[in-house]
């Protein structure tokens, strides 16, 4: 029986139009319960067991997701320890080569002042050297010229008269002498 | 040269001037010469280069002596000249003019004077040195300009000094 007959059947008739026959009731409560029940036995346990693994696999996510956080967490935490040590470090040897560079510039100035003082301590005895030189050979020149003068001067003034006295002495002291 | 070989010249020259006779005169002028050799750098380069020829040497000492020394000392010169020992001539010399006055018996006395001494200053020189160092000698006096005034006598290791030069040396030694 159809829609259509249901729509045209006669209300009057024993069987109420909106009802269906009780037969029709029992067969379709059986094969209600046979298909609940099938679905009961064969599907719900596939149905949880789906979503026993979705729970599981949500969980491990969650899980892998909260270990991921930690982990990044972490990291992070390293990376910022490393990040104060990395300051550290470069504060220490930026210390360290200010340090060397203050020694250097303090040995370098001292080396500068000793060498300075070396050539000038060279340069006072070079200059004092020299003006001893060219004292002493201005001396010695001095000697030499008055002894040409002198030399000349006697030469002009020994004439043969004082030559020939000065002869006489000598024999006259020489034959005196014993 | 070494000294047996200067003393072997000197030899050979006292054999040749005795032999001649003429060892008194010829003793007297190789001695000046040797002198004049010794203070005369021009003669000394030019009778020691061994460049020029000996011949060229021996003309030198030829012409400079010719007329003016007897010809055994122009020849005893001009033989050690031209053998090329030159440079040994004043050594060989007054080798010679020792042994001359060790055969003698005499010692030599040389003289330095700024001018020339007279016969009779020479003798009496002579004989005043001889009664100085109680020595016979043989005076060879040297005309030295450098001497200045007054005489250097040497003899033997004892030298008087009574020269201007000496006492000028003095005095600038003393300032």
């Amino acid at each position: 029986m159809n829609f259509l007959n249901l729509l045209a059947a006669d209300p009057a008739e024993t069987h109420h139009w909106l009802l269906p026959e009780t037969a029709e009731i029992i067969y379709g409560g059986i094969a209600s319960v046979i298909v609940i029940g099938a679905l009961a036995k064969f599907a719900l346990p596939q149905f949880k067991k789906f979503f026993a693994a979705r729970t599981e696999r949500i969980q491990k996510e969650l899980d892998a997701s909260a270990n991921d956080l930690a982990q990044a967490q972490a990291d992070a935490s390293k990376i910022r320890t490393a990040l104060g040590d990395i300051a550290s470090e470069k504060a220490r040897l930026m210390a360290d080569a200010q340090a060397q560079a203050d020694a250097l510039l303090k040995d370098g100035r001292a080396r500068l002042a000793s060498e300075v003082a070396d050539m000038e301590a060279k340069a006072d005895a070079d200059i004092a050297a020299a003006a001893a030189r060219g004292s002493d050979e201005l001396r010695t020149e001095i000697g030499r010229l008055a002894g040409v003068a002198t030399d000349r001067a006697l030469a002009s003034v020994l004439d043969d008269a004082t030559q020939q006295q000065l002869i006489e002495n000598f024999i006259a002291k020489v034959g005196a002498g014993r | 040269m070494s000294d047996a070989r200067i003393d072997g010249y000197a030899r050979a020259l006292f054999e040749i001037a005795h032999a001649e006779g003429t060892l008194d005169e010829v003793e007297d002028e190789l001695f000046r010469f040797a002198r004049s050799f010794e203070s005369n750098d021009q003669l000394r380069n030019t009778l020691t280069d061994e460049l020029i020829p000996a011949e060229k040497r021996q003309a030198v000492v030829e012409s400079l002596l010719g007329g003016k020394a007897t010809a055994t000392t122009t020849q005893l010169i001009g033989m050690v000249v031209g053998s090329g020992r030159g440079r040994d001539l004043p050594a060989i010399i007054d080798k010679l003019v020792q042994r001359a006055s060790s055969a003698k018996q005499l010692e030599v006395a040389e003289v330095r004077s700024a001018v020339a001494l007279s016969a009779d200053q020479q003798a009496r020189l002579k004989a005043a040195l001889a009664n100085a160092t109680g020595k016979q000698l043989n005076l060879k006096v040297v005309v030295d300009p450098s001497v200045l005034g007054g005489l250097v006598a040497t003899v033997g290791d004892t030298v008087i000094d009574g020269s201007v030069r000496s006492r000028l040396d003095n005095v600038k030694s003393r300032l």
